[in-house]
């Protein structure tokens, strides 16, 4: 949506911009201000059509994928009750995201901390370790644990898989604490503790609020990154334990009917109400001064 | 002339006023004693002794990198001494942690909990000591209207100005009603406008609340406006704890004389006690007086002089001795006054006064005329004379 706004904002500057012509300002503004909402509004379809196509084909009658879906049914939904597995990976999924957005916040305040306040050895290279993750493609990640937990004698587990994606998301939450942290003022803490408060409470009631924005974001991330994973997954997990992105790309290896496309409709659904959970939290902590310049 | 000059340049001498007489304070006498520090790997403090009255307002003045802020973050209980110790009311709290203390301090950076508001930032001394929160919203109001900021209490302090930032802070270490006040270059961040008046303001809330304060500050100027002693420092050490008036017409060192204005070096040899001071012989036979720093140096010994020019005094030298022809008067010898005779080369308008310089023998003497004084010609020969107790006489480094 804030693409459309851009391209719209961009046209209205540019029509602006052409009042130099003065006869032939009015038209040529009109269709320029015309020609950019088509345009934003192609850049909207864009991204949003996949996810409309999925919805929209999880209601069809037929029994293959079709879009324009033939007929509306709420068959394929009532289908996936037939189908616990679809549950349990579901839970296994939900479960290991809140897992990573849970260890990933606390381990990316206890490391966003210790790096920015505590001289150790090897903080250097820790620091351009976590600032450099990102560009580790997950799948040499995925083989690179497999290795891993074969030599370790680790079998598969929702802790492996939980392991697995703290690796991608630990290094996120670190980088956004230590944004936080460098715009909180340390004599801040001072103060706090000579107006009497000890380190638990200077902590408390300094140091936290400083992070709190970039803990939520943060833990908002790991929920969403770990959630989505399929590539590190594929690697983790056995037939018996898998996440749903595996179990729907496993599933339509051999079925192509809208069972899928219904479990996808469930998890957009999941997704746009995690979305709105947090926008409200994030919104409240805005209402506290948690992100002092906006 | 960067000094400050709107407490100096009076005859009267300097006035010892008693500090320890203010608005009753009892609490907060403060006692350093033989503090030493260092800090990656280098001694930043280098013995600091000192001793506070109750409610005085005492200003530790040097150049940035001094160990100013050291010093105080020892007596705030954020740093620990190598050695030495910090005495409140006889009692030694050198290893006593910050939040045990009661100090309230104040920042250049405001150092405001960002997420709370106004008042809550006020009471959060008096929330950490489990105040209730009837009580403390009371008290909160009171402090913002102690400070000005009434009406304030609930916005964030982003939305506040920088002064009325600092204010806030000042509430917020004044509501503990704490031993000590301790300001570390609270005024640094202001623009110079507001920094003068929010000084003053400070000082007159310090006098009224009486409790014993600590100002950090590189600015002469502002250590001379609100102090009522100076300790000068310069690399981790005091060269001089005294009065604004004393510290700046009576320098202890070169260092406190280059660094609190502008100042006349003058060096000569001592040549006994005088009524009023000391004599000191200037460029082999020019009789000067000064007052002795110390111990008074023995007669012959070299010794060095600091006037500032506010306190020189520049005057006609009789017909007589400046050999303009004419015959011999009958009046006094020029040469029974004390005084430093040479010739006017510069004169200068400054606006609200007029700068005069002066050729001697011992060198060039720069003397600030008061305001409608009248002004030497150029070549004019001249006397520069001055009150012994507006110079130092210090054995020479
Ligand atoms: N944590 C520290 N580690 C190493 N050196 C420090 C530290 N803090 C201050 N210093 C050094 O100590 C000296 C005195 O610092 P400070 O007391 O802050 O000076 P001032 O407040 O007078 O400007 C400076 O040279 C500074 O660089
Ligand atoms: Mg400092």
């Amino acid at each position: 949506m804030t693409t459309a706004r851009e391209a719209e904002t961009a046209t209205a500057t540019e029509a602006s911009g052409a009042s130099g012509k003065p006869i032939a300002a009015g038209v040529g503004g009109r269709a320029r201000r015309l020609l950019g909402a088509v345009f934003a509004a192609l850049v909207g379809l864009f991204l949003l059509a996949p996810v409309l196509v999925t919805i929209a084909s999880s209601l069809t009658t037929t029994s293959y994928v079709t879009f324009p879906p033939k007929g509306l049914t709420l068959h394929w939904y009532a289908e996936l009750l037939n189908r616990p597995e679809f549950l349990d990976s579901f839970l296994l999924s939900i479960g290991v995201a809140a897992g990573a957005a849970v260890v990933s916040s606390a381990l990316g305040l206890a490391a966003g901390l210790a790096i920015h306040r505590y001289p150790f050895p090897g903080k250097a290279v820790l620091d351009r370790l976590f600032s450099s993750a990102f560009a580790v493609p997950t799948i040499v990640l995925g083989i690179g644990l497999l290795q891993w937990y074969a030599q370790l004698g680790m079998a598969s587990s929702p802790l492996t898989l939980l392991l697995a994606h703290l690796v991608l998301t630990v290094p996120y939450t670190v980088r956004l604490v230590l944004a936080g942290l460098a715009g909180l003022d340390r004599s801040a803490e001072l103060a706090a503790a000579g107006l009497g408060a000890k380190a638990p409470r200077v902590f408390w009631h300094v140091t936290l609020p400083a992070v709190r924005g970039p803990l939520i974001a943060g833990a908002f991330f790991a929920l969403i990154t770990s959630f989505d994973d399929l590539t590190i997954a594929l690697f983790v997990v056995t037939t018996d334990m898998q996440t749903l992105p595996v179990r729907i790309f496993n599933y339509l290896q051999y079925n192509y009917d809208p069972t899928v496309t219904a479990v996808g409709t469930v998890m957009v659904l999941f997704a746009a109400v995690a979305v709105v959970i947090i926008e409200r939290v994030v919104g409240v902590a805005h209402l506290f001064g948690a992100d002092p310049e906006n | 002339m960067t000094a400050g000059t709107d407490t100096v340049g009076t005859e009267s001498a300097p006035t010892e006023a008693d500090p320890a007489a203010r608005a009753g304070s009892t609490r907060g006498r403060l006692v350093l004693k033989g503090i030493h520090k260092s800090l990656g790997g280098k001694e930043v403090v280098r013995g600091i002794d000192l001793t506070m009255e109750p409610g005085e307002f005492l200003t530790l003045l040097g150049p940035s990198g001094c160990g100013k802020s050291t010093t105080l973050n020892m007596v705030a209980g954020h740093l620990l001494p190598d050695s030495g110790a910090v005495e409140v009311d006889g009692r030694d709290i050198t290893r006593l942690p910050a939040n045990r203390r009661s100090m309230g301090m104040v920042f250049q950076s405001y150092a405001l909990f960002p997420h709370m508001t106004v008042a809550e930032n006020i009471a959060f001394g008096l929330r950490m000591r489990k105040v209730g929160a009837a009580r403390r919203s009371r008290r909160a109001a009171e402090f913002l209207e102690l400070v000005g900021l009434d009406g304030m209490g609930e916005r964030y302090p982003r939305q506040l100005s920088g002064g009325q930032r600092q204010r806030t802070a000042l509430a917020r270490a004044l509501i503990v009603e704490p031993d000590l006040l301790l300001l570390d270059e609270p005024f640094s961040n202001l623009d110079a406008q507001l920094r003068v008046r929010l000084r003053e303001e400070v000082g007159a809330l310090q006098r009224r609340v009486g409790t014993t304060t600590i100002l950090v500050t590189h600015d002469q100027d502002e250590a001379l406006a609100v102090s009522d002693r100076i300790a000068v420092m310069a690399e981790g050490a005091i060269h001089q704890l005294d009065v604004p008036e004393t510290v700046y017409l009576r320098p202890a060192t070169d260092f406190v004389a280059q660094f609190v204005g502008e100042v006349n070096v003058l060096d000569g040899t001592a040549a006994g006690a005088a009524a009023d001071g000391h004599r000191c012989r200037i460029g082999g036979t020019h009789l000067v007086t000064a007052t002795p720093v110390g111990t008074a140096p023995g007669d012959g010994e070299s010794v060095r002089l600091y006037v500032r020019p506010e306190a020189v005094r520049v005057r006609a030298l009789p017909e007589a001795v400046s050999g303009k022809g004419g015959p011999a008067t009958t009046s006094a010898p020029a040469a029974a006054e004390p005084g430093l005779p040479g010739t006017v080369e510069a004169t200068r308008f400054l606006g609200t006064r007029v700068r005069c310089v002066v050729a001697t023998a011992a060198g060039r003497v720069e003397a600030t005329l008061p305001f409608g004084a009248e002004v030497p010609g150029l070549g004019e020969e001249v006397i520069c004379a001055w009150q012994a107790q507006h110079a130092s006489l210090t054995a020479r480094p």
